[in-house]
């Protein structure tokens, strides 16, 4: 195993310079954590939709009845 | 049995277990026996507490905390009298976080809101609102990160919630606030309370309640702090800041409550004034050592400050005294995913799962700790449960957007082509979509296409410095330097910070010294 490790050296250069062309890259946009939901906010949001269902609900009846009387 | 239980009691045991449809359909056939409608009679003690009872299953119903409401319409947001000063010392406002002055999060790692802070653990009703700072930007209101929706629902709200309780009862609604004689229920303080919750909260009309309140706190001689919380609740609805803060100011000279407490802090905060609402919060701690949303609202406040570091010192105060404390589990994790810590944060979702959490976000959030903390057995299998959880169309596609960057990170740019076009099928406002987009458009070289993506992402967020940068880079180096420089400069009023963005000015200014 010895001998293995003496094979490979890093090589790190002790004199001269060191240049690096800098490339501007282009930035993706960080992925996101999902923020949970707080009680009430769910509540609320549940209570928006019962509500928009009902209305919904009650203007599909009034039509239907509309199309009956007439 | 059922029909031979004396039905008031019944009602009463409904009441208890939070059966409240039925424990108003029996109220009604009770009161239709007896019709105590309008008139409270005194001989008719059971008719009368049927009707007690069923104004206050029908409050409990649509009954939300208070403390927790926050309207902020459009008017509110930019016709704003109660600011103190135009443009407020850093520090003392809660509309111009400081950047980075206490060791907030760079935007270069953690996405901000349109606001401009740091996207949140946890979502409040308060914090969707988002102010705006322009008009234009109020109207047009991005949808990012869930902090900003549309205008007419912040607004309209409340209002509607009350037209959708009338439309279904068919013989108009339960109590006729007009034909209403105020005066006489102030008398009797029992039955005015429960009125007046039905009246706030049930009919939402702040105006006859507010009336109630003055004529019952009248009759209690002004010595009955509960009457005079609740004035101050309908003067914050009112827009009334300064007046309710007397009337919360008052109530806790006569006794201290925490609840007195944080609706003062609420105005204060309405006020734009947070480091008096800190200063509150502090003294209420005086009073009741520990208390878990007292410490919440402390952390809450430096938070929207962009003080993260002090905000994670009191979230961390609070899973002291509650250790299942959602709000400042989700927070704290959050902070550490976006600090670097992948696998710390993974321990507080894993947490909060183990608490019975089970939604769409939390497994998107737990999909995304184990992908960056290495765990690739679990990653996949958790996006795939938080689609199948996902409720609405935004969900899926953040959840989607999120799989891209999975993709993008085991090098696998076709797949992660097909998740970024998935998050737009779903959400075609995804802002954050169209950027990575035009990323991988442009390493396959459509210089064209990847431009367009560009255009759209930056239209709808504006305040993302992403877009505005990679359209700096594209029309830098295809040679339109005109429209570099000036995306490049909105990238910088977005993100002063950025080192590649000052490059790329003083770049082009060289340019342009030249011609």
């Amino acid at each position: 195993m010895a001998e293995v490790k003496s094979m490979f050296r890093e090589v790190l250069p002790k004199q001269g310079q060191l240049s690096v062309e800098d490339i501007t890259t282009m930035v993706l946009c960080k992925p996101k954590l999902l923020p949970l939901k707080s009680l009430t906010l769910e509540k609320l949001e549940k209570m928006q939709q019962a509500a928009q269902d009902t209305i919904r609900q009650q203007e599909v009846t009034e039509k239907e009845q509309q199309q009956i009387t007439q | 049995m059922g029909s031979e239980m004396e039905p008031l009691l019944l009602a009463w045991s409904y009441f208890r277990r939070r059966k409240f449809q039925l424990c108003t359909d029996l109220c009604t056939q009770m009161l239709e026996k007896s019709p105590y409608d309008q008139e409270p009679d005194p001989e008719l003690p059971v008719s009368q507490a049927a009707w007690i009872l069923k104004a206050r299953a029908l409050t409990e119903m649509v009954y939300i905390d208070e403390i927790d409401v926050h309207q902020e319409g459009i008017a509110e947001m930019v016709l704003d009298e109660n600011a103190i000063a135009q443009v407020p010392r850093p520090g003392t406002s809660l509309k111009l976080p400081g950047t980075n002055q206490t060791g907030g999060p760079s935007p270069a790692v953690r996405p901000i809101t349109q606001a401009g802070r740091p996207i949140t653990g946890f979502l409040r009703p308060s914090t969707q609102s988002g102010r705006p700072g322009t008009m234009e930007q109020a109207i047009r209101t991005p949808r990012t990160a869930y902090t900003a929706r549309p205008i007419t629902s912040s607004s309209g709200r409340f209002v509607r919630l009350g037209t959708a309780s009338m439309l279904t009862s068919p013989d108009g609604p339960f109590i006729n606030l007009s034909r209403l004689n105020l005066a006489k229920y102030a008398q009797k303080p029992k039955l005015a309370k429960a009125l007046f919750e039905y009246i706030f909260h049930h009919e939402n009309d702040v105006k006859t309640a507010l009336d109630l309140a003055a004529l019952s706190t009248e009759h209690s001689q002004y010595k009955d702090w509960w009457w005079k919380v609740q004035i101050g609740k309908c003067y914050y609805r009112l827009g009334m800041y300064r007046e309710a803060e007397k009337q919360f100011k008052s109530a806790l000279k006569q006794q201290e409550m925490v609840d007195t407490f944080l609706y003062l802090a609420k105005v204060y905060i309405s006020l734009d004034q947070p480091v008096t609402a800190l200063n509150l919060f502090k003294q209420g701690l005086d009073k009741f050592p520990g208390e878990v949303t007292l410490l919440c609202g402390i952390a809450r406040i430096y938070e929207e400050m962009n003080n993260i570091p002090s905000a994670t010192e009191y979230y961390k105060e609070v899973l002291k005294q509650d250790n299942t404390h959602v709000e400042a589990i989700a927070c704290i994790g959050s902070n550490h995913f976006y600090s670097d810590q992948p696998e710390v944060a993974l321990r507080f979702y894993r947490r909060l799962l183990q608490m019975g959490v089970y939604n769409c976000q939390l497994f998107n959030n737990l999909g995304l700790c184990c992908f960056y903390a290495q765990q690739y057995d679990m990653t996949l299998t958790s996006f795939e449960r938080a689609l199948s959880l996902a409720e609405n169309e935004e969900e899926v596609a953040d959840v989607w957007y999120n799989l891209g960057h999975v993709a993008v990170g085991i090098g696998d740019t076709n797949l992660a082509h097909q998740c970024f076009r998935l998050a737009l099928v779903n959400n075609n406002h995804h802002a954050e979509a169209y950027n990575n987009l035009a990323v991988l458009e442009m390493r396959k070289g459509h210089v064209d296409q990847a431009r367009a993506l560009l255009q759209t992402a930056s239209s709808l967020a504006p305040h993302m410095y992403e877009p505005h940068f990679n359209f700096a880079t594209i029309s830098d180096k295809i040679g339109d330097l005109q429209r570099s420089y000036v995306a490049a400069q909105k990238s910088e009023a977005a993100f002063p910070d950025h080192v590649d963005t000052q490059h790329l000015i003083k770049q082009l200014k060289r340019h342009f010294a030249m011609l």
